[in-house]
């Protein structure tokens, strides 16, 4: 069946501009993932001839229990670029999102390429610093609903990134304590280990689903290595904190 | 009064014959006056008294409902607290027969162990620390002798907070090399990861839920002594296990333990 590979990733785009939901592609029209990959390449493409940068990649679906709960069995990923970088500590204005969420993650700075069937050992090698993070996603679908072609479409919902201080003294990152606070209010608990069962593990991965797509990571690129708990929904006025073990924190404000 | 008291010594002995046959028994609660939590405490010190009296060796305590989520699920908003015993205790990876557990399930957690008493009114977090000698990693097999797990908080209360048994690894370490509130904790049962959490899931700390087991123990006039371990509570959602289940837990900087599942017994 022919899709309408650059109408649709227009539709996507436009929801994203404007901060209006949309409905499901899925509604209207069935996508394979290459399909739906190819519109999320499109949409970039737009973003990239306004004159965004292109800065890293995003891993999605990377805890095990929220890729069964998606009745998924692999881990999807997503583009970032420089616009999506909310500065640490800022006041982000609600009205850029449809209905934003918060994930705690950690980010990887990548100090030299890393391709196509790189290791653990060489992806290891490959990281200049870790950092904790924030991922603030906002599906542009109504009521967060979507198919996995949809939000893989959607560039997997990403829309924003806080990062903290970047560590590039690495220690061992398999199981860093996680918390996630909103308003002084404890939210997320959980650990670096829920990341593909170590964080390197979606390092190596975003290494080859990038490198495929014929976007090999680059130095100085962010690869962030997905959610290491479940999401939360925010409101106007909160305070979101993400701690995790050994470091640091990364935080950011949402206003009217 | 006395009619209290049979029936406290009558509920405790269902749930020691239920742990003696291995056959659950019916829940409690529907014995018990509604919401007294206080009666149930008597049901489970009956038990102690019992238990003690036969020359069983108490060895710390435990502290459960240390989950915000899981006080919200049994409508309470305190933890509660059992009694150990030194024939409870497993060594890191020692094989644990099935015959021994009743409805078995784990869960992560930091136990601690102390150099000196906590007789102090209302002991603080201070002191607490003060008082710990080490901390060790470890594993609560939780069980329950109420059929089907079919529990409400005073059911819990009274069958000594659903303990099982405990399982300590080590080598044991100092409270001033570790970050007790950020330490990440995983679980896996046979590789696959089936817990995750920190140290913070534990009412904040760790540390606070020790704290608040020593008050209350001084409270009741049985305080917590040198030597005295206490299970300080879940750091992660409790998973079930089989029989032949192998179940690790590691907290980042404390250490892993293991528990280990005898095969099934006809």
């Amino acid at each position: 069946m022919s899709v309408d590979i650059k109408g649709l990733a227009a539709r996507l785009d436009e929801a994203a501009l404007n901060a209006e939901a949309i409905p499901q592609l899925a509604l209207e029209v069935e996508l394979i993932s290459a399909q739906a990959y190819e519109i999320q390449a499109a949409i970039i493409a737009r973003r990239l001839g306004r004159g965004e940068k292109r800065n890293g990649m995003k891993m999605g679906l990377t805890s095990r229990a929220k890729a069964l709960q998606m009745g998924v069995e692999d881990v999807i990923w997503g583009r970032i670029t420089d616009a999506m970088v909310v500065e640490e500590g800022a006041a982000v204005s609600m009205s850029k999102y449809v209905h934003p969420r918060v994930e705690p993650e950690i980010a990887f700075l990548l100090k030299h390429p890393l391709p196509v069937g790189a290791t653990a050992l060489e992806a290891q090698n490959a990281i200049a610093a870790v950092a904790p993070a924030i991922e603030i996603i906002d599906s542009r679908y109504k009521d967060f609903k979507f198919s996995l072609g949809d939000v893989i479409a959607d560039n997997t919902s990403a829309s924003g990134l806080v990062i903290g201080p970047w560590n590039s003294a690495i220690e061992d990152i398999s199981n860093l304590g996680v918390a996630m606070s909103i308003n002084g209010a404890v939210r997320q608990v959980g650990t670096t280990a829920a990341i593909l069962g170590h964080p390197i593990r979606s390092l190596v991965a975003a290494a080859d689903l990038s490198g495929r797509a014929g976007e090999t990571l680059e130095e100085g690129w962010i690869v962030m290595a997905g959610g290491a708990t479940a999401a939360e929904a925010l409101s106007v006025g909160d305070h979101i904190v993400v701690e995790v073990q050994g470091l640091g924190r990364a935080a950011f404000k949402i206003e009217a | 009064m006395s009619g209290d008291k049979e029936k406290i010594e009558a509920l405790a002995k269902r749930l020691r014959e239920a742990e003696a046959s291995g056959v659950a028994c019916a829940p409690l609660r529907d014995d018990m006056p509604e919401g007294d939590l206080e009666f149930a405490y008597e049901v489970q010190n009956a038990n102690t008294r019992h238990y003690l009296g036969v020359g069983r060796r108490a060895t710390g305590r435990k502290v459960g409902l240390t989950a915000k989520t899981v006080q919200d699920q049994l409508g309470v908003d305190q933890p509660d607290f059992g009694i150990l015993y030194a024939d409870l205790c497993i060594g890191d990876g020692e094989e644990v027969a099935m015959s021994r557990v009743m409805q078995p399930k784990v869960e992560a957690e930091v136990a601690l162990v102390l150099e000196h008493d906590l007789t102090m009114e209302n002991p603080t977090v201070a002191e607490v620390i003060s008082a710990t000698a080490y901390a060790l990693p470890a594993i609560e097999i939780v069980c329950s002798r109420i059929a089907n797990w079919d529990i409400r908080i005073q059911d819990t209360i009274a069958d000594n907070a659903s303990l099982g048994l405990y399982v300590l690894g080590g080598p044991k370490r100092k409270l001033e090399d570790l970050d007790l509130r950020l330490c990440g904790m995983v679980m896996e049962n046979g590789g696959d990861q089936v817990s995750v959490g920190a140290g913070l899931a534990c009412l904040g700390n760790p540390l606070n839920a020790a704290a608040w087991l020593a008050a209350k123990m001084v409270e009741i006039g049985m305080p917590m002594r040198a030597g005295d371990t206490i299970m300080t509570g879940s750091l992660g959602a409790m998973a079930p296990v089989k029989p032949g289940s192998v179940v690790e837990a590691r907290i980042n900087g404390l250490g892993s333990v293991r528990a280990v599942f005898g095969p099934e017994e006809s």
